[in-house]
């Protein structure tokens, strides 16, 4: 066996193309469920926003009917007094509030998507990363002189210096809220 | 005659949100799902007050506002940012491309009908 045929050149590429594969597949599958797990969000944060706006619509109507009936008929004596009208207007209060609390929590799903979608985008530059490591690996071999060694590992370095960018451009886009309040208001 | 407000976010849980908000105060929304959406709809319609989010497809709401800016219709309309980020820097950028105001993600509907009362009446 000559001396070339031992080195472990060839076997370094070849673990390095199938650890990028393999890493590769992990990651597709990560994507894949990230967007079912998306998409399954979307549809029923989507179906419970349009049964809150049908529930509230209902409430309304049906507070405007008993506003309307009281004023038709009037009240009996006995009751315009009664803890029953004051009853009915603490409801319209803490409908009103609760209405608010709800608006501001079904927000937390445009801010849940946002991060899905970050995740998913780096999840796809990983793997495009193991796509173009693969593809180094399998492009070593053992008649590689130590110049085009050389060459492919400043091509690799190029590659994770890009990646970095990557990561870098979309830092600035983040989500930072730590409490489901509402978040500041500021007029310039 | 009720106002109009233009609201333009890629999210459609929070354009339905804030579109049932200021309903609910009587103003008409206008919906557009991202900054070009959001500029085609402007120059089509007559609207009082534009509140846009920052991050979206094809064009973001800082592009949104320089070309509306740019507009000789939409110099003097108010546009309001929604949106998650919260950072000085933003909003410096955001005052400089031509915003009134800046909201952060997410809004308690009480409060944002009574900066939009403020804004525009």
């Amino acid at each position: 066996m000559s001396r070339q045929n031992d080195s472990p050149v060839p076997e370094l590429g070849r673990v390095l193309a199938a650890l990028c594969e393999n890493g590769s597949q992990h990651l597709s599958r990560v994507e894949s469920d990230l967007v079912q797990t998306m998409f399954l969000l979307n549809e029923a944060i989507e179906k419970i926003g349009q049964h809150f706006t049908a529930i509230h619509q209902a409430v309304s109507e049906q507070q405007a009917e008993l506003e309307l009936l009281l004023a038709q008929t009037g009240l009996p004596a006995q009751l315009a007094d009664s803890k029953q009208l004051e009853v009915l207007r603490d409801l319209r209060e803490v409908i009103g509030d609760e209405v608010n609390s709800a608006v501001v929590g079904l927000q937390f799903h445009d801010l849940t998507s946002q991060l899905l979608s970050r995740t998913i985008s780096r999840t796809n530059g990983l793997r495009d990363l193991h796509l173009t490591f693969k593809a180094h690996g399998e492009g070593i071999s053992a008649g590689h002189e130590p110049g085009a060694m050389a060459r492919q590992l400043d091509e690799m370095g190029e590659s994770l210096k890009l990646c970095h960018i990557d990561l870098g451009s979309e830092s600035c886009h983040s989500v930072r809220q730590q409490h489901l309040g509402c978040g500041e208001i500021e007029l310039f | 005659m009720a106002k109009t407000i233009l609201a333009v976010d890629d999210s459609g849980s929070l354009r339905q949100m804030v579109a049932f908000s200021l309903q609910a105060a009587g103003y008409n929304v206008v919906q557009a799902v991202d900054g070009q959406d959001g500029l085609n709809k402007a120059k089509e319609k007559t609207v009082d007050l534009v509140l846009t989010d920052q991050n979206m497809p094809i064009m973001d709401g800082l592009t949104l506002i320089k070309s509306l800016r740019g507009l000789g219709s939409y110099q003097k309309v108010p546009i309001l940012m929604l949106t998650t980020e919260s950072s000085d820097e933003m909003k410096a950028r955001g005052k400089a491309a031509g915003a009134n105001g800046w909201l952060v993600k997410p809004f308690d509907p009480k409060r944002l009908i009574e900066v939009v009362q403020k804004v525009i009446g």
